[in-house]
């Protein structure tokens, strides 16, 4: 008798590969049988902005995920860039006003705290979510620190169009800015080695050290990267709004783990891409905008993606590869 | 060091750093030592250990309970709306909520295999939308004559101490001894230490874990009902800012945070310490937003000394 | 003379309770393909991870073209010219043929700080082209069949050629034992076409093709190097003689006290299949009976005990537990049934380290000792100190941290929990991995003392000899099958070389 692992349905594994789009296909269509709105060029549109913030700090949060790591202190660390990028444009805050530079100044400070968040994990050896629970509190906290609690007012007008408000054949600058995000964080993904390195330490952290990985720099780095996605985040925030508070944030993080997740990228790790986080964002984006439309109270929403983690989950895993769970 | 002398010294720092903290905070003031005072600030720790001594279980077993404020909250707003429609009754279907939202944390993380950490940070969503669900949305207030009448028992004295004191009590013994005396905190240090040894030996560790998380959860709702007796209305975010405290309380306590070694008394102990903490920073001049940074802090040092690093080989 | 390209010379290696290897040297010239062989246990693993700097030896060197060299990493091993292809396989799921195969060597290329995939797809193109992989390099590992990764993994190996300047060694462990014949012969005749450029260090439990392959042949024993032999000269059985050759002590296994079982059945086996590790096995267990179940690793042995223990669950076939068929899907079922597993891995599965001795004793018996809700502790006390005198168990206190004692008395205790939760039927999984020989001789005589109270026993041994002296019965088992039965009553018992016969 020969001995072989079975070979696994690739029917199985070509449908979960594809699930999130066909549920975001049926989705639309249901919604759009609904409420013939859904489809209209401006509620289109309308889409695109909301999910442009969470499509960038989607990118960060995903390379976390692949890594099998888990980051909870990007509300935190969007906050601290949000109210920085505020301080550094003309405001009624600061005398500061360095304008375009405020946005790679948020970027940058966004990748300090993410290095700090990587180095403490990996340094003390304290599990992922235990730290950046920790500093994602401990950013908020800052964030409020500085401000006392108040709001800073942005009157940098130039700011908020590059960034954020204004139109370019109609659709809106954070849009082309989310698409770039996107494509920087594909071509990390892919074409990198550190791209690479991190789906081998997310599948198998001991084969990757034994091919000679340096698996605890590239941790450290990947909190970095994922922070400089969440610093633009809070620059499109800050640029969003108008003003920079250290609420500004808030939800921010459920909503991304909850798109990352329903995307179809494991939170065991190596499985996934930036690609499917795009699908997830879009998922509970239309799901929202669909409520809303079909006049459902707001506040359902967060229970809804509750929910959605649970299912995305539960169908996703593969129960083969565990063995304790905690 | 040896493995039994650093578990002595888990056991024995947590109450001395308490003692020097006291020590210290009365140095700045010695009208902090009046009994009348000590009393009262144990008295305001006891909403936070109340939270925290659930957690304590599921942090024993090895996991992560992040629902804990969410489910604080939808326990007061069901309290705040009920109790004038159904009296006393408000009060134990309040608790419930917390008991059905631990179940489902427990049951999601457990049969469906799902870290701890993200099975309960997606049932606190569902649990957030729920007391939002309960109240309208709105903060909603207990009336003063509702409260005389039902919630004495958390907010009045007895013997002339105050009677959250004498609920934490009550459930630190209780707690204290189902860890201590039944085969169910046996197995929940058991789960913690070696899971794999447990299932091994025909345990049903599911059932336990489940167990744990429902603890929790009740818990919880205990902590949101004495909370809005305390505070004389309920909302669904009223316990918002608590589970870092929380967690926190019971690391420094000097649970870790690995599983297997712990007790309800060391979360008491850390509760006291958070608490004497605050109160110390308020001392000094500490701004409260600038609290959560200390709080923060203290947590990730607080973990890395109690981790059992032996235990995990790779940390993810 | 030639300078080999890469000799050991009296590498010792130790490990708490057991020399893994002892004074071991041995040497391979430049194009050579060697064969190394030995029982379970007998140093090869060891060696192969001392060769691949995962484990670094206690005493002696290495060499590389006569030149002393320190391994402290794969990746180090890598880059003086060794490379292994692992049993268990090396190649990530995730990532395609080509980033495996030069997985944390990407540097050749990037350009601009960006991977060009379409050159490192050329150059895995070239690298599958020598193994007549037909795949694209594009090709998502987790996507290829189990026999295909092999390939990859082997693929990976042979780049190392093409990458380093000098002489490439590549260790082969076990490449063929989840190879078809095709396959494997396709692997043998790659290996003789690359002999010019490389040489080959050979593991394989199938003794045929270590003949057939190697120049020379290394047999190891008990960590040492027993014997070194031209493959041409020798004979499948000549290798079974030297791989066992140590004589059997009666006593030291307590024939004398080998009873005879009874006749009735307490654990049936019909038929039990589980794809991947076995298939077809059928037995029945008597009351006061050892089983004896013998094979070397990935021979399913270990699953079949799993299976019988709960702890994971049969594909197909039916089990009876006193004449009822029993279904288990988890370890709680067997224990409800009265059947019980010594796990091999005793600090993670048997015991749970920080409990009390005692706390570890009641642990599957923890309901007999409930009043109430409370746990009577002076009860669950004066059974542990029982049964601590019972089995002579070495503690300070029944209240000592399990954790701290010794490797056997550790074990004790792990047979002492399944004699309070009265178990009827035992299953052995290596119990005396890891413990010292007194303290063998001691699991010995618990194990005749508990046949002669009547319980049934299935014992997956550490050592052949270990199942031939216990055993009223013994399986043998290759590749998932059962092979041979053999009878092994008192002064009628087989010998080893029969029993390896069957097994490789």
């Amino acid at each position: 008798m020969k001995i072989a692992a079975p070979a696994g349905g690739t029917w199985i594994k070509q449908w979960r590969r594809w699930a999130p789009v066909a549920v975001l296909v049926g989705l639309c269509i249901l919604i759009g049988l609904f409420n013939s709105n859904f489809f209209g060029l401006s509620n289109l549109i309308r889409m695109l902005n909301t999910a442009s913030i969470p499509l960038v700090i989607c990118m960060g949060a995903t390379f976390i995920i692949l890594m099998g790591s888990i980051d909870l202190s990007a509300e935190g660390v969007i906050a601290i860039c949000a109210v920085a990028a505020s301080m550094l444009v003309a405001n009624d805050f600061t005398g500061v006003a360095i304008g375009p530079l405020s946005v790679p100044a948020a970027i940058v400070i966004g990748g300090l705290i993410g290095l700090l968040n990587g180095y403490i994990h990996v340094k003390f050896r304290i599990p992922s979510f235990m730290t950046t629970l920790g500093m994602g509190f401990a950013g908020i906290g800052v964030a409020t620190a500085i401000l006392g609690g108040v709001m800073v007012r942005i009157s940098d007008n130039e700011f908020r169009n590059y960034l954020s408000l204004g139109r370019f054949l109609d659709i809106p600058a954070a849009v082309y800015i989310a698409a770039i995000a996107v494509g920087v964080a594909w071509v990390i993904q892919e074409r990198t080695r550190i791209g690479r390195w991190l789906y081998a330490i997310g599948t198998d952290e001991a084969t990757a050290r034994n091919a000679g990985i340096p698996v605890d720099r590239t941790r450290i780095l990947i909190f970095g990267i994922a922070g400089t996605f969440y610093g633009l985040a809070g620059a499109l925030s800050a640029a969003q709004i108008g003003r920079g508070h250290a609420l500004i944030s808030q939800d921010r993080l459920f909503a991304a783990i909850t798109a990352v997740v329903v995307g179809g990228t494991a939170l065991s790790g190596g499985v996934g891409s930036v690609l499917n986080s795009v699908i997830g964002v879009f998922i509970v984006i239309v799901l929202t905008n669909g409520m809303i439309l079909m006049g459902i109270e707001p506040y359902v929403q967060k229970g809804v993606q509750g929910l959605l983690i649970i299912a995305a989950v539960a169908l996703a895993l593969d129960r083969s590869r565990l063995d304790v769970v905690k | 060091m040896t493995s039994e002398a650093r578990a002595r010294l888990q056991t024995w720092l947590p109450l001395i750093v308490l003692v020097l903290l006291v020590l210290l905070v009365g140095g700045y003031d010695r009208t902090f030592f009046s009994l009348g005072n000590l009393m009262e600030v144990t008295a305001d720790t006891m909403t936070l250990f109340l939270m925290a001594s659930g957690v304590t279980l599921v942090i024993m077993i090895g996991g992560i309970d992040l629902s804990v404020q969410a489910v604080a909250s939808m326990a007061s707003c069901i309290l705040a709306v009920y109790l004038p429609q159904l009296g006393i009754l408000a009060i134990p279907l309040a608790v419930l909520g917390g008991t059905i939202a631990g179940i489902a944390g427990g049951y999601v993380s457990t049969r469906l295999r799902i870290p701890s950490f993200i099975a309960t940070l997606a049932v606190s969503g569902v649990v957030l939308s729920a007391g939002n669900w309960f109240s309208e949305t709105k903060s909603v207030v207990i009336p003063g004559e509702i409260s005389q009448n039902y919630l004495i028992w958390a907010v009045g004295d007895f013997l002339g101490v105050p009677n959250e004191i004498w609920v934490g009590a009550i459930f630190l013994v209780i707690l204290s001894a189902i860890l201590g005396l039944t085969p169910f905190g046996r197995l929940v240090r058991g789960i913690g230490a070696q899971e794999r040894a447990v299932l091994a030996s025909g345990i049903d560790a599911d059932r336990i874990k489940i167990a744990a998380y429902t603890l929790s959860g009740t818990m919880a709702g205990v902590a949101g009902v004495v909370m809005a007796a305390r505070l004389g209305s309920g909302s669904p975010t009223l316990a918002n800012e608590f589970l870092l405290p929380a967690i926190a309380c019971i690391v420094v306590g000097g649970t870790a945070i690995t599983g297997g070694v712990g007790s309800i008394w060391r979360t008491f102990v850390g509760a006291l310490i958070v608490q004497v903490v605050r109160i110390g920073m308020t001392f000094v001049g500490v701004s409260v937003f600038a609290q959560q940074i200390v709080f923060g802090f203290i947590l990730v040092i607080a973990v890395a000394v109690t981790m059992d690093r032996a235990k995990v080989l790779i940390i993810k | 003379m030639t300078i080999p390209v890469l000799e050991i010379r009296g590498v010792s290696k130790s490990f708490p309770g057991v020399k893994a290897l002892d004074d071991v040297s041995f040497a391979i010239n430049k194009g050579e393909v060697v064969g190394l062989i030995g029982e379970n246990g007998a140093g090869k693993s060891t060696l192969l991870k001392v060769l691949n700097g995962i484990y670094h030896p206690d005493q002696g060197g290495i060499f590389v073209d006569g030149k002393p060299v320190i391994i402290s990493s794969p990746r180090q091993a890598f880059d003086s010219g060794i490379a292994m292809v692992f049993q268990e396989q090396s190649v990530l799921p995730t990532l395609t043929v080509a980033e495996n195969i030069f997985l944390g060597r990407e540097e050749e290329f990037i350009r601009f700080g960006l991977i060009s995939k379409r050159r490192m797809n050329q150059a895995a193109a070239i690298e599958l082209a020598k193994v007549h992989l037909d795949v694209s390099p594009a090709t998502r590992c987790g996507d290829l069949s189990f026999a295909d990764r092999q390939m990859v993994e082997i693929a990976k190996a042979l780049s190392l050629h093409s990458r380093i300047a000098g002489d490439v060694t590549i260790l082969l462990d076990e490449p063929t034992s989840v190879l078809e014949k095709k396959e494997a012969d396709l692997l043998f005749s790659i290996v003789r076409g690359l002999r010019d450029r490389a040489s080959f260090v050979f593991i394989s439990h199938r003794l045929e093709e270590v003949l057939e392959i190697s120049d020379r042949v290394y047999v190891l024993r008990d960590g040492k190097c027993v014997k070194e032999l031209a493959a041409r000269d020798a004979t499948v059985k000549d290798l079974h003689q030297l791989m066992v050759g140590r004589q059997l002590h009666h006593e030291y296994y307590r024939e004398a006290r080998q009873t005879e079982p009874s006749l009735t059945t307490v654990l049936e086996a019909k038929n039990l299949s589980k794809s991947g590790a076995f298939s077809n096995i059928s037995f029945a267990l008597h009351e006061g009976e050892v089983l004896g179940i013998a094979g070397v690793i990935g021979s399913g042995r270990e699953a079949l005990a799993r299976c019988l223990a709960g702890h994971s669950e049969v594909d197909d076939g039916t089990l009876e537990v006193a004449g009822a068929a029993v279904r288990f899907s988890a370890a709680f079922d067997a224990t409800a049934k009265g059947v019980g597993l010594v796990p091999a891995e005793r600090k993670v599965e048997g015991l749970v380290a920080p409990f009390s001795v005692t706390e570890n004793m009641t642990l599957a018996a923890l309901p007999k000792f409930v009043s109430g809700l409370r746990i009577r502790f002076a009860d669950e006390t004066r059974v542990a100190q029982q049964w601590i005198e019972r089995l002579s168990i070495k503690t300070p206190s029944p209240n000592t941290m399990a954790g701290s004692l010794s490797g056997g008395n550790q074990q004790k205790v792990v047979l002492a929990k399944w004699r309070i939760a009265g178990v009827k039927v035992l299953i052995l999984d290596h119990p005396t991995r890891g413990i010292d020989v007194g303290a063998k001789e001691d699991v010995y005589d618990l194990i005749r003392d508990m046949t002669a109270e009547g319980l049934a026993i299935v014992l997956l041994g550490d050592t052949l000899e270990e199942v031939i002296g216990m055993s009223h019965r013994i399986l043998v088992m290759r590749d998932g099958e059962v092979t041979a039965s053999f009878e092994a009553a008192p002064g009628l018992k087989p010998k080893q070389v029969d029993l390896v016969s069957h097994m490789v």
